[in-house]
């Protein structure tokens, strides 16, 4: 029996908004606790939430960007629990009437797409932050200690429909949504600060299989490593428990990234455990057709639509892919390079490889004020015309890195303009088969491999300025003769 | 009539623990009280008005906009705090 996981993805995007989602409490990024509270983020008695329209307008945002209809007709429920992280007891989200239904969003592995079904697109707080102490485990802690500052930071949750299929999709998944918020200015999408977190649903059943096995959530990861891994233990985990005959319990388990397994957390809650009801503080939410429209009139270039107009240069999906997903100055400077040289392959290649290679070794986060485009540009074509080989190319790269000089400049400084005159390489050749009669008969008798070793004499007499093709050109013209 | 309801699991949802004779009485009051409820659906509503939108509130949401307002200080907000340590507060230990 072949069996086929299905997963769903749930998403927290942390927004960026100065302010938190009901109160204006400002978002800080600091480690000092408790010190962006008001009595609405504190849960204190009387005090009433006010949302944050920038917020709602980013939210917005993204349920266009991603194709959802939007919920004009929308209210805000109360999801009860009683864990100390929010000190209201409840957290303010969105239950049947969430501000996105239905939406899509196109995902590239390398050269070809999918879309991947939204379900709903919903608007929620985040919690305040936890420790445990104690002997370090939950289960023996003897106390809690909590700071607010993160209580009530606007997060916006996106939940797929169960129509993934593999951990590579689920990672494809994720490094689109977080591209879509970066370039929507939504968010800054900084996974390393859990700016975007997700929980995986992840069932197996048999192929083609009408209805899907029993689910298991897997919360709260912020790396594509712990999802791509913890995904692929829960199906390989799952397949053999249903092979074995083990009935799979629906629970949530934590991802243990230092043992790289999952682990049962708590049996799963229903939705009636949160016991839902609409917010009496928080009446009902319109949004208007004007509302809407002046959202959209932010609307930037989506990344489809970036990488749709990449690939009309001539890259292929994947590249375009790339360089949708890179930071905004590469893409315009590969735009830039690509219109001067027209090669579209010769400028991804010196951008995303050599450029960025050399930047990332030497620590260098931004280009110096001197470089131009036009240096990649023209580099580009001094190869493209031999007058340069691609390892002297490296080295201006560099020179122009941390010198303020052009790529010309650097070239005839260096000596690195490669030597194109026939008749001045003849010479040279002449000289050199004379000095290696010994070499030049061997290679007459087939042994061929010593052509390589003359073709060294050349470059080393000429201090590497003839281009070696040519060299090898006319050194087996004149051993013919 | 036929019971749409599991009284163990709404104990359970309540975190209430009740006794095999509590179980049967409140399961037997709470039956009657659906059979009275009921009569709700009886009532003539207008069908075509498909919309479930229900708020105690008729007000529409205002919302604001996201500019900063200076609120609590660090002290004050941990004034109330029955237990606070190093700038946390602190309270008996919990599980996730």
């Amino acid at each position: 029996m072949s069996l086929q996981p299905t997963i769903g993805i749930e998403t927290h995007i942390e927004l960026n908004t100065n302010t938190k989602m009901f109160c204006r409490c400002g978002v800080v990024d600091t480690e000092d606790p408790n010190v962006s509270l008001c009595p609405t983020c504190l849960g204190l008695p009387g005090a009433l939430p006010v949302p944050n329209k920038k917020a709602i307008e980013s939210i917005t945002l993204l349920a266009l960007s991603t194709g959802c209809e939007i919920t004009r007709k929308g209210m805000f429920h109360r999801k009860n629990y009683f864990y100390p992280d929010l000190p209201k007891n409840y957290q303010i989200s969105q239950f049947d009437l969430p501000v996105g239904l239905n939406g899509e969003l196109e995902i590239v592995i390398e050269e070809s797409t999918d879309n991947i079904q939204i379900e709903r697109v919903h608007m929620e707080e985040d919690t305040g932050k936890s420790t445990h102490s104690g002997s370090g485990r939950i289960e023996s802690a003897t106390s809690t200690a909590l700071d607010f500052n993160r209580s009530g930071v606007p997060l916006v949750e996106i939940v797929t429909k169960p129509v993934i299929t593999s951990s590579k999709q689920a990672v494809a998944y994720i490094e689109e949504l977080r591209q879509l918020a970066i370039d929507l200015n939504i968010s800054e999408g900084r996974l390393e600060k859990g700016n975007l977190r997700f929980d995986a649903n992840i069932s197996v059943a048999p192929e083609g299989s009408s209805e899907l096995g029993t689910k298991v959530e897997i919360k709260n990861m912020n790396s594509l490593r712990s999802l791509e891994r913890a995904i692929d233990y829960e199906i390989e985990r799952q397949t053999k428990a249903v092979e074995d005959g083990v009935e799979i319990i629906q629970e949530t388990r934590h991802w243990d990234e230092n043992k790289e397994l999952t682990s049962t957390m708590r049996s799963k809650e229903g939705s009636a455990d949160y016991r839902y009801f609409s917010d009496p503080d928080l009446p009902n939410m319109y949004l208007s057709e004007d509302f809407i429209n002046q959202v959209k009139s932010t609307m930037p270039q989506l990344p489809k639509k970036q990488r749709e107009e990449l690939v009309d240069t001539g890259l292929s999906l994947k590249q375009a892919n790339i360089l949708s997903k890179s930071d905004v100055w590469i893409k315009s400077l590969y735009f830039k390079v690509h219109k001067q040289t027209k090669d579209s392959e010769a400028s991804f290649n010196w951008i995303t490889g050599e450029l960025q290679g050399q930047m990332r070794k030497s620590n260098i986060e931004k280009l110096p004020d001197w470089f131009s485009y036009e240096y990649l540009s023209e580099i580009i074509e001094l190869i493209k015309n031999s007058k340069i080989s691609f390892t002297s190319a490296k080295v201006i790269l560099s020179e122009l890195l941390n010198t303020d000089s052009t790529p010309n400049e650097v070239a005839e400084q260096k000596n690195l303009f490669q030597e194109n005159d026939t008749d001045k390489i003849s010479e040279m050749i002449v000289q050199i088969l004379e000095e290696n009669q010994d070499v030049v008969e061997r290679i007459k008798t087939g042994e061929d491999k010593l052509v390589g070793f003359l073709v060294g004499l050349v470059m080393k007499q000429s201090n590497g300025s003839v281009n070696p093709g040519m060299a090898k050109e006319l050194l087996l013209k004149k051993i013919e003769d | 009539m036929s019971k749409d309801f599991d009284i163990k699991n709404i104990a359970k949802l309540a975190s209430i623990n009740l006794s095999e004779d509590e179980q049967k009485e409140l399961d037997n009051d709470l039956s009657i009280i659906l059979e009275h409820v009921k009569a709700l659906s009886d009532l003539k509503l207008d069908t075509e008005q498909k919309e479930i939108f229900i708020h105690p509130l008729e007000k529409e949401l205002e919302l604001q906009e996201d500019k900063l307002v200076e609120s609590l200080t660090h002290e004050e907000a941990l004034s109330n705090a029955p237990k606070s340590k190093d700038g946390k507060f602190v309270v008996p230990p919990s599980m996730e």
